[in-house]
């Protein structure tokens, strides 16, 4: 049996590059220091493992390409969706395909933390990496998210546990509050929990920022939370000497959105006059923050691109994938790395299977039941290698461990675009 | 004047800021049809998507179903654009002058972030009525909107200057982040009026739904209203008589922001 030491894991955001992953041949037999999300990840690899097809029937990849090729070759508003799931080449790669055939190319981010993007655009974000937050971090608010359960290892690799360099006793020199709506499994890890109203949040950030500055409120309570609970959490906030306040879908995804995330962002910036305070979205899927970067380097804008018109086009609402397949406009999907059938909702799910979509991934899921055309890829972070970025922007390389019978995403694209190109070249 | 007549309504969305009055008032009819429009990655002419009769104005009509048809009256500094359907995303932003009428419903950012002109809208907006796109941080900055049917989201976001009236129902973060500038609004508003404001007017005539962050002040009847009504009695928008009368609760804020706004709630 072999180890393979420093693997990366690519499934919830918080991408361990401490697993220990043990192979037998092209089997993964055990997995060490991974979490629940991560061991499964890995010690599932040959589970539902995805089938070649066009129209329901068994082909050859090679034939899979062509069919591709052919479809996004003859479309005129096509959209190319997901890239969570993989590594930075393949990305870029996807990014490259967009720019040839006039795409639209959007990424998990829309249905996810889309609104947290729109915020940090508008008013900008005093942050930091995990490794810093790790190191000086003596205070952690938790709003609107579930580390336990979405993240698991979060808490123990860098916001609860971990001695850092200036809290040397680790979980003994912080301190850790939870705000949310309903107590979650996190709430375990937390010294105190805040239990708000649902859809309150705005309120109760705004209420904050007013207190901060020194306003009275004519008020008692603001979103359920007395005004004593919110000045005293001010002041902890105040005087701690590094306060990280870390958020997720409870703000993103409950009325008001991408305000709710401004207001918390304007928080931590006001909270800079007083002493350090940092904001960090908890954010997941992967290697998500791997195609926002690679996008934003490409295109300028981190999701929802349309390059169409040959110059990229950015407008969520207009060109992410939710609305362009509700309003029944792209007339071909290329849905790669992610199950955008199973998330989205119905009326833009029942458009992918009324238009020519194309499926790459390495597992079955709800979005291969229903596509034109299913091309199995090697999955990556276990039989491709390559690049990814951490929630927090780091980049790490990611190892393959095992072989895979099916060719890489990477190497799936660079095929498609070749046949695309030459597609093209001929119709001239 | 030109006249333009829908041939045909595509799913594809269509790109068309040639549709202007600056780009029509010196185009002969041939050169007019053969104005590129944006058919997602394809290339169409206006000819072949528009019946067109006219040449060299810039008074342009247009009728059918243009729901699908983005960014008519991009950035248009004169002239005058009427249309009888309903219209698409991006109607007349970035305008510095001329005029809009359209009798039907226009979809979201209708004159976002425009800077001079005025829009009549018959029937009901999208979002951001006069607002912004991502990033943007100093929005419409003068011109006029008025929408006599209902608005969605974040009218007038981040607004500098003008004047937004809503004779419908609004929906949440009206006048959000309002930097300057007067929104009007008739019908019932959402949640957060208000958000964030700097200063700027929000005149109400039902109750509104305050933040926190904002504070009573007094109960008065502002002449500079009696400006306000005479200009929408100009526009052919009647004005019930009590709310010639007032008083009106005037409240201030936002205080986590500026909070030189003014939220002034007609008191029944």
């Amino acid at each position: 049996m072999e180890k393979i030491s420093d693997v990366t894991c690519l499934f919830c955001g918080v991408t361990c590059d401490d697993l220990e992953v043990f192979v037998e041949g092209d089997t993964i037999k055990e997995v060490k220091n991974a979490c629940i999300l991560g061991k499964a990840t890995f010690m599932n690899h040959k589970a539902d493992v995805a089938i070649p097809r066009i129209k329901g029937k068994e082909t050859s990849i090679e034939a899979c390409i062509e069919a591709s090729a052919e479809i996004l070759s003859q479309s005129h508003f096509p959209l190319i969706y997901g890239l969570a799931s993989t590594e930075c080449n393949a990305q870029r790669k996807a990014i490259e395909l967009a720019d040839l055939i006039g795409a639209s190319i959007d990424t998990t981010s829309s249905v996810c933390h889309s609104p947290s993007l729109q915020a940090i655009q508008t008013v900008g974000d005093s942050t930091c990496t995990l490794g810093e937050i790790k190191n000086r971090a003596d205070l952690l608010v938790f709003w609107g998210c579930n580390p336990a359960e979405a993240h698991p290892r979060h808490f123990t690799r860098y916001s609860v546990t971990p001695k850092g360099y200036f809290v040397p006793r680790g979980k003994k020199d912080r301190q850790v509050i939870l705000v949310d709506v309903r107590k979650t499994p996190s709430a375990k890890a937390a010294d105190q929990f805040i239990q708000i109203r649902p859809g309150s949040d705005y309120e109760v950030l705004t209420a904050m920022r007013a207190l901060l500055k020194g306003e009275e409120l004519e008020v008692e309570e603001v979103g359920g939370v007395p005004i004593s609970t919110l000045k005293s959490l001010l002041e902890k906030l105040k005087t701690c000497k590094f306060g990280s306040i870390h958020w997720g879908m409870g703000l993103t995804m409950s009325r008001g959105k991408h305000m709710n995330v401004m207001a918390l962002l304007l928080l931590a910036r006001d909270l800079n006059r007083f002493t350090k305070v940092v904001a960090s979205p908890m954010r997941g899927h992967g290697n998500v923050v791997g195609i926002a970067t690679v996008l934003t380097w490409q295109t300028g804008y981190p999701f929802a691109v349309n390059l169409s018109r040959g110059f990229p086009q950015y407008n969520p609402g207009e060109f992410s994938s939710v609305d362009l397949l509700a309003r029944r406009e792209a007339d071909a999907a290329l849905i790669i790395a992610a199950d955008a059938f199973a998330n989205f909702p119905r009326a833009a799910a029942e458009h992918l299977s009324r238009i020519p979509t194309i499926a790459i991934d390495a597992k079955e899921s709800m979005t291969t039941k229903i596509a034109t055309v299913v091309i199995p890829t090697a999955q990556a972070g276990i039989s491709a290698p390559g690049l990814a970025y951490r929630m927090d922007h780091i980049p790490i390389p990611v190892k393959k461990v095992v072989d895979s019978p099916y060719p890489s995403d990477q190497e799936v694209l660079k095929r498609i675009i070749e046949k695309v190109r030459s597609k093209l070249q001929n119709r001239v | 004047m030109i006249l333009l007549k829908l041939k045909e309504k595509y799913d594809i969305p269509i790109e068309a800021e040639v549709i202007s009055p600056d780009i029509f008032f010196d185009k002969t009819h041939t050169e007019l049809c053969g104005l590129p429009l944006y058919y997602g990655n394809k290339e169409k002419k206006l000819g072949e998507v528009f019946e067109v009769e006219g040449e060299k104005s810039d008074q342009i009509y247009l009728e059918g179903d243009l729901s699908k048809i983005k960014k008519i009256g991009f950035g248009m500094s004169r002239g005058k654009i009427s249309i009888k359907g309903n219209v698409g995303l991006h109607l007349g932003a970035f305008m510095k002058g001329g005029e809009i009428f359209v009798e039907g419903d226009v979809d979201s950012w209708v004159g976002a972030e425009m800077t001079g002109g005025f829009i009549r809208i018959k029937g009901n907006a999208g979002n951001r009525v006069g607002g912004i796109y991502r990033g943007t941080t100093v929005g419409m900055n003068r011109g006029t909107i008025i929408v006599e049917g209902n608005a969605g989201y974040e009218v007038g976001s981040f607004m500098r200057r003008g004047l937004i009236v809503i004779l419908g129902n609004v929906g949440d973060f009206t006048g959000s982040y309002m930097i300057a500038g007067t929104i009007f609004v008739f019908g019932t508003l959402g949640a957060r009026t208000g958000a964030g404001m700097r200063r700027g007017t929000i005149v109400t005539f039902n109750p509104v739904s305050l933040l926190p962050t904002f504070k009573y002040d007094t109960t008065y009847t502002p002449d500079f209203l009696r400006v306000y009504f005479h200009f929408l009695k100009k526009q052919g928008i009647s004005i019930k008589e009590e709310y010639l009368k007032g008083p009106y609760r005037r409240y201030h804020g936002d205080i986590s922001e500026l909070g030189k706004g003014e939220i002034l709630e007609f008191a029944a």
